[in-house]
């Protein structure tokens, strides 16, 4: 049978002393408003983080199978110069996916050019998003852990190669709830073409409770799983069916003396209710502007379907979503063991003016400067070439950058080493970042904890350093 | 966060608990000492009520009364069987007047496959079970429903916990030839594993890890997986003590092919395998000779197609392969595969018609063509010295300091480092037989009251220890300490027997209370941890789903084999490998514990109602109420069907339409509508078909928490 739920002392308790202690806070505020009626649990409501958040919400665009950061982000004149030269020995052993140490250097063929007030450096992959360099706080810096994708799509995503931990998004609204409930708090977009290498537990609630796991939403009539009414059944018969429902619902638990948990069901078919009617709303973009349709690149077909799961991305976190996830590229994704010119010129123009668009959209609505947008994929890409023109795997050394939520745009942290192999300075592991952007939410990434198994277990397991430069 | 609980306990227990000297001292831990047998408190017949009664009595509070029999039997049916009551089951079990007609339904639902079909799965829950690998490519295993055949077998024969345990951890060197030993062993392999991985080293590294830290929270309720990376920094566990730990289990090769057939399935299937060869040997090599130049032929101009790098990692014999060309192979042996067709195909057609007629007179051999005997997945030792364990620097493999022998947790041995005493085998080192040995026994202080806990927990809604696999410092202080060492006791004494302890737990008037909370209850045990009346009690996802093919009259009720695949589950994603959905629909009605389980696809409807991530050991699951939960049993094909299937039953069952309100509120709720309801019903059926009124029925909190 399930159990009953585990002590609210022991939630508290294992959720840290000062999660526990602004919690403990939180009911004391709150306990004369409701002593009379005890709250139905709820564990979605939103939440107060640690501190005063700079960021209400997340938008992650994650570019799945690791785009190459010399050819977009982290302009590399040392590999162009020793292009088609081993890689020299001082740089020793290096250990990659498909064996390519020995191979040779591969300069990119890509323009960089400074951009904006700050002159942030951009390849022409990006035109549009480099129009946005002053709002983007670049990590050069970045590293992982693994050479493979799964267990580098898992680290990005939960702060261990190993896979069945809870995901950034799903710690996000642990900690945070949600503002909209007649959405899910953590919305996952996959690129239609297929999902990510490691599949849903890249958004999985691991030991966290299901409530917390990110839900695959798409365009159209039926956006969330079970969210249409079964065929055959007119919306009339639903509400009159769920109007059965709730008055054998209340006369229940009107016997059962206020039994919280049976209250909480009832307010969960209401809320399925109110989302049965609201979501399709959510996910339909007729009453958007031509103009702002254009912003995303909706007009064009290269861009019209990423531009269009960015949008919704905007519609979402505007109605209080509290986190959403975009994956660009499909299951191979921006993998480009060849013709690397070929997969990156094309996914680059496919998400170049949506992203763009997107950081516009949200700054002229307001919305950037709480939102958080972050980009980048599990890994970056060798200076080496594997084949005559592909690149392998790169964990060593790759980019990602930061947006919105209170991150000091227009400038560039941290650097790898000249020919972009590793990671040199301002270095950044899944962990830092981690911490960084729970930091932006309002959370001491030590102190957003949870008992499973006998231990407090964190996002960023041991580790993670707040990169303070990036805060604004 | 899941906590329904009364604030104003909530914080007065919270700033209780901020008080200094919580614990004992480490070394001194209640749990890390042998249970005693405590005497039986005077004031009640069964031993049970004895001791929740005597603490009932100090906080000034009575039991609850009774619960009424339609709600006794609908709880302890779905408690043992996952399932409801049937109506009849509940009227014999209403007009039975006999002293002893409780214990007869107890006894009846024991003796029923069903009972093991259901606890299996809170074992299953506890070895993190799935039927697939995880990590990208998600590949099934087609073997591991074996040891989902296992547990389902040992809960239905009554297996002695002690013997469970040891099949568990060391079947293979305990009971040499006996087939369901070895299918025991593939608990310790069965968390997920990325074959492919860059660091094959690694790889069994973390799967050495995985199995230390599930058989440490499994057996013992320890949580280690801390003292892997420095001295735990909460319980009285060292990295020594890991690494002793985990070295019962380094000498041991990770199978997915013991043969488990029995000796004389072995003996039979050679015999008939030789037969087979002898009678066909010139046929097949006629059809070789023409097939194999063209397979061959087909193979080379696919394989051409592919990139050099993965020409050359397919050409390198699979032994020799590195990471990356495994990786390769993975990613592209669908690509190099030539189907039978395309062979028929590209036959020269001089040599179809020979082809052709050679075939056919294979096939009339098909039925003495005997299936390849069964294997599984499990551990045996790899021959030779075994390797040496070492103390790793921060759990990295890569910096390895001290050797450490196999030995147990010092502080559970009188806090001396002891090495366990190994008694090398013929075959095998013997070493996770002494951990069997240690862990399968009366004296072990934990296995024994971790194991009648999680019983407690299953029947009462909450363990006597609520953390159920954390007994440690940090862990729940248990509600009744006196008790749970005198169940421990108890069970160790009376053969270990699971059903015995469902007896005696049932039996009590205890389980058998009503839910109800009496204000003096609710006001001086507003959560319940002194068992002042019965936790109210919630259908997870498998007892919904089974519950709504059962009371439709769909549930089809056979038993064991491999993983039902249902549409939804065979479609995959993110590179995971595809597998067939069953062909066979009646397959797709039969109960969740048989459903083929997918490590990177939940399936939608069970994942709606807490299914755990099968990545981690599950000791608890949650019960939560969400909107996604709602939309699944308003909307979900499983919940539609169900209506119109049990519709339709109700309709042929009952002639009149006061008779079909009856009918379904029988089935599905377990109870004959009261007059209110029913002219309710009535009404409702004015504009709504029946199958509206059972869609509706399903949807009632009553339906899913029990009384």
């Amino acid at each position: 049978m399930a159990v009953i739920p585990p002590d609210r002392r022991a939630f508290l308790r294992d959720a840290g002393c000062g999660f526990g202690s602004l919690a403990l806070a939180a009911l004391l505020a709150e306990d004369g408003l409701v002593a009379a009626d005890a709250a139905a649990p709820d564990p979605l409501a939103p939440k107060k983080p640690h501190h005063e958040p700079t960021a209400k919400r997340v938008i992650f665009l994650f570019m799945s199978g690791g785009p190459s950061h010399v050819d977009t982000w982290d302009p590399k004149p040392e590999l162009t110069r020793l292009h088609g030269e081993k890689l020299p020995a001082s740089f020793g052993p290096v250990k990659t996916r498909r064996g390519v140490d020995k191979n040779k250097l591969l300069a990119s063929k890509r323009t960089f050019k400074k951009h904006g007030q700050s002159g942030t450096e951009v390849s022409d992959w990006f035109p549009h998003t480099a129009g946005c360099v002053d709002d983007i706080c670049v990590l050069r810096g970045c590293h992982g852990d693994s050479v493979t994708h799964p267990e580098s799509v898992y680290l990005v995503n939960t702060g261990s190669i190993l896979m069945g931990r809870p995901s950034l998004g799903a710690w996000a609204t642990y900690g945070l709830g949600t503002e909209n409930r007649n959405m899910p708090a953590f919305v996952v977009m996959p690129d239609p073409g297929g999902w990510p290498k490691g599949g849903a537990p890249a958004w999985g609630n691991g030991f966290l409770p299901a409530t917390y796991q990110g839900t695959v939403v798409r365009g159209g009539a039926a956006p969330i799983q079970h969210l249409p009414t079964p065929p055959g059944v007119t919306a009339e018969q639903q509400r009159r069916t769920l109007d059965f429902v709730a008055e054998g619902n209340r006369e229940h638990l009107a016997a059962r003396g206020g039994d919280t948990e049976l209250a909480a069901r009832i307010a969960a078919y209401e809320l399925a209710f109110r989302m049965q009617a609201h979501a399709p709303e959510v996910v339909d973009l007729a009453k958007e502007t031509a103009e702002t349709k254009g912003l995303y690149g909706l007009d064009r077909p290269e861009t019209a379907e990423f531009g269009t799961r960015c949008l919704l991305a905007r519609r979402m976190v505007e109605r209080g979503v509290r986190f959403v996830q975009l994956y660009c590229g499909d299951t191979g994704g921006w993998d480009a063991h060849s013709d690397l010119d070929a997969n990156h010129g094309k996914l680059c123009l496919q998400s170049d003016k949506p992203v763009a668009g997107l950081l516009t959209d949200l700054k002229r609505r307001g919305l950037l400067k709480d939102t958080l947008v972050v980009w980048g994929g599990e890994f970056g890409r060798t200076p080496m070439t594997e084949g005559a023109n592909g690149r392998d795997h790169n964990p060593h050394g790759f980019t990602m950058w930061l947006a919105g939520g209170g991150v000091k745009g227009g400038q560039v942290i941290g650097a790898t080493d000249p020919i972009g192999l590793r990671a040199a300075d301002g270095k950044a592991h899944a962990n830092d970042l981690h911490a960084t952007i729970l930091h932006l939410l309002g959370f001491n990434h030590k102190k957003l904890t949870f008992r499973h198994n006998g231990r407090s277990e964190r996002l960023t397991d041991n580790g993670g350093e707040v990169i303070d430069a990036a805060l604004a | 966060m899941p906590t329904p609980l009364p604030r104003r306990l909530a914080l007065a227990v919270l700033l209780a608990a901020a008080g200094p000297g919580r614990a004992d001292p480490p070394a001194d831990h209640w749990a890390w000492k042998r249970p005693a047998r405590p005497p039986v408190p005077a004031g009640a017949a069964h031993p049970i009520d004895a001791f929740v009664r005597a603490k009932l009595k100090d906080a000034g509070l009575t039991p609850a009364p009774p619960a009424s029999r339609e709600q006794l039997i609908r709880r302890v049916t779905f408690d043992l069987h996952g399932l409801p009551p049937t109506p009849e089951e509940v009227d014999a079990f209403v007009k039975d007047t006999a002293a002893d007609a409780w214990e007869k339904v107890v006894d009846r639902l024991l003796a029923s496959p069903r009972y093991g079909e259901r606890w299996a799965r809170h074992w299953l829950d506890i070895a993190r079970y799935a039927d697939t690998n995880g990590y990208e490519f998600d590949e099934p295993r087609p073997d591991a429903w074996r040891f989902r055949d296992y547990v389902v077998r040992s809960f239905n024969a009554d297996k002695p916990y002690d013997r469970f345990v040891t099949e568990q951890l060391a079947g293979d060197e305990a009971f040499p030839g006996d087939p369901d030993a070895v299918v025991a062993t593939g608990f310790n392999l069965l968390g997920p594993d990325m074959t492919d991985s860059a660091d094959q080293a690694q790889r069994r590294y973390n799967t050495l890890t995985d199995m230390t830290d599930t058989a440490g929270l499994a057996f013992l309720g320890l949580t280690v997986t801390c003292a892997r990376c420095h001295d735990h920094k909460f319980e009285p566990i060292t990295q020594a003590d890991y690494f002793r730990l985990q070295a019962f289990f380094t000498p041991a090769a990770f199978r997915k092919d013991v043969p488990v057939a029995t000796a004389a399935e072995k003996a039979k299937h050679e015999a008939a395998a030789t037969e087979y060869a002898r009678l066909t040997k010139d046929l097949r090599d006629a059809v070789a000779a023409i097939e194999a130049p063209v397979r061959q032929r087909l193979y080379e101009a696919k394989l051409a197609k592919l990139s050099v790098d993965a020409q050359a990692a397919h050409r390198t014999p699979p032994e020799k392969r590195d990471g990356g060309q495994l990786e390769l192979v993975a990613e592209t042996e669908r690509k190099v595969v030539v189907t039978d067709a395309e062979v028929a195909k590209a036959i020269p057609a001089a040599d179809q018609a020979r082809l052709a007629e050679l075939q056919k007179q294979l096939k009339l051999f098909d039925a003495k063509k005997p299936a390849p005997p069964p294997v599984a997945m499990g551990l045996t030792d790899r021959p030779g010295p075994p390797a040496k364990t070492h103390l790793l620097g921060r759990g990295d493999l890569k910096s390895p300091s001290d050797e450490v022998r196999p030995g147990f947790p010092e502080v559970l041995t009188g806090g001396k480092a002891v090495d366990a005493k190994v008694e090398a085998l013929p075959a095998s080192t013997g070493r996770r037989l002494a951990l069997a040995r240690w862990v399968a026994s009366a004296d072990n202080p934990l296995t024994a009251r971790v194991v009648v806990n999680r019983l407690w927990q299953h029947h009462f809604g909450r363990g006597i220890v609520a953390t159920a696999s954390d007994f440690g410092l940090r862990g729940e202080r248990p509600t009744h300490p006196e008790l749970l060492d005198w169940l421990a006791r108890e069970f160790a004494d009376r053969g270990w027997s699971l059903k015995t302890m469902h007896r005696l737990m049932l039996t009590s008037e205890t389980y058998r209370q009503s839910t109800r909370v009496s204000p003096e209850a609710a006001a001086k045990d507003p959560d319940n941890h002194l068992v002042s009346r019965m936790n109210r009690l919630r259908l997870e996802g498998e007892a919904v789903r089974d519950t709504l093919l059962a009371v439709s009259g769909r549930l089809n009720p056979k038993a064991g084999g491999p993983g039902v695949v249902l549409p939804e589950t065979a479609r995959a994603s993110g590179g995971a490998r595809p597998v067939s959905a069953t062909a066979d629909a009646q397959e797709h009605l039969r109960r969740s514990v048989y459903l083929f389980s997918r490590r990177n696809l939940r399936h939608p409807f069970l994942e709606a109602f807490d299914l755990p991530d099968s990545n981690l050991s599950c000791s608890r699951r949650e019960r939560s109420t969400t909107a996604p939960q709602a939309l699944a049993l308003l909307n979900a094909d499983e919940a539609m069907a169900a209506a119109k299937a049990t519709a339709d039953r109700v309709a042929k069952e009952a002639a009149t339409e006061a008779g079909r309100v009856d009918r379904a509120y029988r089935l599905i709720l377990g109870r004959p509508p009261s007059a209110k309801e029913a002219e309710r019903a009535t009404a409702f059926l004015c504009l709504s078909p029946l199958s509206e009124l059972c869609r509706a029925l399903f949807n009632l909190n009553e339906f899913v928490y029990l009384d």
